[in-house]
């Protein structure tokens, strides 16, 4: 349960980094941000998305415009605001940040776990 | 097959099957009771509606298929993620979320799949969250006490809807209108289980009168149609009869005659109206049965309804008038002294006796009806009630007579009396022999108004009395039958003595 906890703690912030990321981009559309975050295994149901998409919108780091869709109503088009922007270069440097952290951190335990082996070993 | 529904879900119009639909409409629901905390939610559910709708409309196409079965849309909700799956992803942000705990909204529907008659106990019984046969017993007992239950059930049965759709039976159950509810009641189909017998009856009765009974109803109402019409022609003829016979002598006879000439030609027309209407009613009707034709126009039904209450009306109106005539009573006695003889014969003597004006009326040539009588027919009970009675009564002064009483009714005490003096009543005396007419005549233009004849014959003690057969229809408190000594005997004879009338040879039981 605790682990649980944790890992929707860490998908849910990486989620988010990257939807910042894959708006960045350019102009995009729901489904195809869904497909992307899906190719990344990130996602699982499509209905997290939109609570999320509505809540970033309304921190100002989003907009979107109704597109004319050939097949179908109208569609919403996501981009980033200028907020958007720099807040995404924020993420972009705690994600470096994280990552250094990590790699650090695995590479200690990394050690420190082959060590006893090698020990029993020798 | 499958009934499907229209839906307009993001702006797109969807066919949908109707297991399909109804799974969707739970889905949806509690996709609104989850998101349904901030203002912004309505956005996110507009949102996920419209994917929803778009990937509807991507399967269609690739399915190349006209409406959304259930398994899209179970795919679609995989695909979308249940409300679970929201749950779990919003806990990490907001920490402790308070979880939607809803009670399931139960709601009051009358349960058909176990109904004993039309399934307001079960419904109930599911509300009130007890067991049926409670439900049932109460019900019984309130029936049993003031009859009030009969009542309230018929107007729960009007009132409450029955549970038709999964959705509405599980509302109905009180069970939790949500995904997994329908999950689990779409594995376990709501099952029809222990209907009573009255309940088998009704829809047995309902698909009956749907199917089948319709063509039973139909030549129900053809037949209707014939027969009605057969007798309303029949009535037709009957006016016209009535109305063209007006001089004949019709007017005379029993049950016409109580109605005063002046009237008739009215009440004649208000009873054909009375009868006629309703008749023409009902074969529209039936025809409309019959052959589904449109209702008739209101303008003919509410003139036929105005004309048939004025024919009420006037019907009343005269037999009220009539029945005034009936008010008052008057009776005045005759009496005719008699030869003695020691044994008197009583005949009933059919000749007619006609007075000369009735000689005029009916054209009777004196000389050519000479040595011919005309007769009245004995057996003719039509012509009045039974008016003629006879008994014998003691004499006290030794002299033989005969008391004519004669009474009538009328509107007042004069008009009763005028028409008790106008009955014509004949009796002769043909020396020991008594002949009497068999009926009473009321002279032309008179009405009935319960003329009545009593004949009242005095004898001495120890006179005999011969009765003839043809008598026996005067007597009213004699055993005329017993009196005879031959079964086949014409007459019967009686003897006058201290105590009173008594039967010469009265025949004992034994002999029977």
């Amino acid at each position: 349960m605790i682990a649980e906890n944790t890992q929707t703690q860490m998908r849910k912030g990486i989620l988010e980094y990257c939807v910042l990321l894959i708006i960045s981009r350019g102009e995009i559309y729901a489904s195809d941000i869904i497909a992307e975050l899906k190719q990344a295994k990130l996602l699982v149901v499509e209905g997290t998305l939109y609570p999320l998409l509505t809540r970033l919108k309304n921190n100002g780091l989003l907009s979107y415009n109704w597109v004319e869709s050939t097949s179908g109503p109208p569609r919403k088009y996501y981009t980033l605001t200028e907020t958007g922007k720099a807040i995404l270069k924020q993420l972009d440097g705690t994600w470096e940040e994280l990552a250094y952290a990590i790699n650090t951190s695995r590479k200690v335990t990394d050690q420190e776990s082959n060590e006893p082996t090698n020990q029993t070993e020798s | 097959m499958k009934k499907t529904h229209n839906i307009n879900i993001g702006n797109s119009i969807i066919h949908i099957e109707e297991d399909a639909y109804e799974m969707l409409t739970v889905y949806l629901n509690e996709v609104k009771q989850h998101f349904s905390k901030n203002a912004d939610d309505f956005e996110i559910v507009t949102d996920i509606e419209n994917r929803i709708a778009e990937m509807f409309t991507e399967k269609l196409a690739e399915q190349q298929k006209q409406a959304v079965s259930i398994e899209d849309v179970e795919s679609v909700i995989q695909q979308m993620g249940s409300v679970k799956d929201f749950e779990t992803s919003e806990e990490a942000t907001g920490g402790e979320m308070p979880g939607p705990e809803y009670d399931p909204i139960k709601k009051l529907y009358r349960d058909t799949d176990q109904a004993m008659v039309a399934g307001v106990c079960a419904g109930l019984a599911h509300y009130l969250d007890v067991n049926v046969k409670w439900v049932r017993l109460f019900t019984f007992i309130t029936i049993l006490l003031f009859g009030s239950g009969i009542l309230a059930y018929i107007i729960f049965w009007f009132m409450v809807p029955k549970a038709k759709t999964r959705a509405e039976k599980m509302e109905m159950r009180g069970e939790e209108a949500n995904l997994k509810g329908f999950a689990n009641s779409y594995l376990q189909p709501f099952a029809v289980q222990s209907r009573g017998f009255v309940a088998e009856f009704l829809q047995v009765v309902g698909n009956f009168l749907q199917g089948s009974g319709k063509v039973i109803f139909k030549f129900i109402a053809g037949t209707i149609v014939v027969f009605g019409s057969i007798f309303l022609l029949a009535l037709i003829v009957t006016l016209a009869a009535f109305l063209g016979f007006w001089n004949s002598d019709v007017h005379s006879y029993f049950p016409i005659n109580i109605v005063n000439e002046e009237y008739l030609f009215t009440l004649t027309l208000a009873i054909f109206i009375i009868l006629a209407i309703p008749l023409l009613a009902l074969i529209l009707f039936s025809i409309r049965v019959a052959f589904n034709s449109r209702p008739s126009n209101k303008v003919l039904s509410y003139g036929l309804l105005v004309i048939w209450l004025a024919g009420v009306v006037t019907g009343i109106f005269y037999v009220a008038k009539i029945s005034s005539e009936f008010k008052e009573g008057a009776e005045f006695t005759q009496v005719t002294t008699l030869r003695s003889y020691p044994v008197y014969s009583l005949n009933v003597n059919r000749a007619r006796v006609f007075t000369q004006e009735d000689s005029l009326n009916y054209r009777i040539d004196a000389s050519g009806y000479k040595n011919r009588k005309i007769l009245n027919d004995l057996d003719n009970d039509f012509n009045m009630p039974r008016n003629i009675s006879f008994r014998m009564e003691k004499s006290l002064d030794g002299k033989v007579s005969m008391n004519t009483n004669v009474k009538s009714r009328g509107k007042t005490f004069e008009t009763a009396l005028k028409n008790a003096q106008n009955v014509h009543y004949d009796f002769l005396q043909d020396h020991s022999t008594l002949n009497f007419s068999p009926m009473l005549d009321i002279p032309k233009g008179d009405n009935w108004r319960g003329q009545q004849i009593e004949l009242v014959l005095n004898i001495p003690v120890g006179t005999e009395v011969k009765i003839n057969n043809a008598f026996d229809r005067f007597l009213g408190g004699y055993n005329y039958w017993d009196c005879k000594q031959e079964k086949d005997d014409e007459y019967t004879i009686w003897l006058m003595t201290d105590s009173g009338v008594k039967c010469k040879f009265e025949r004992s039981k034994k002999e029977d």
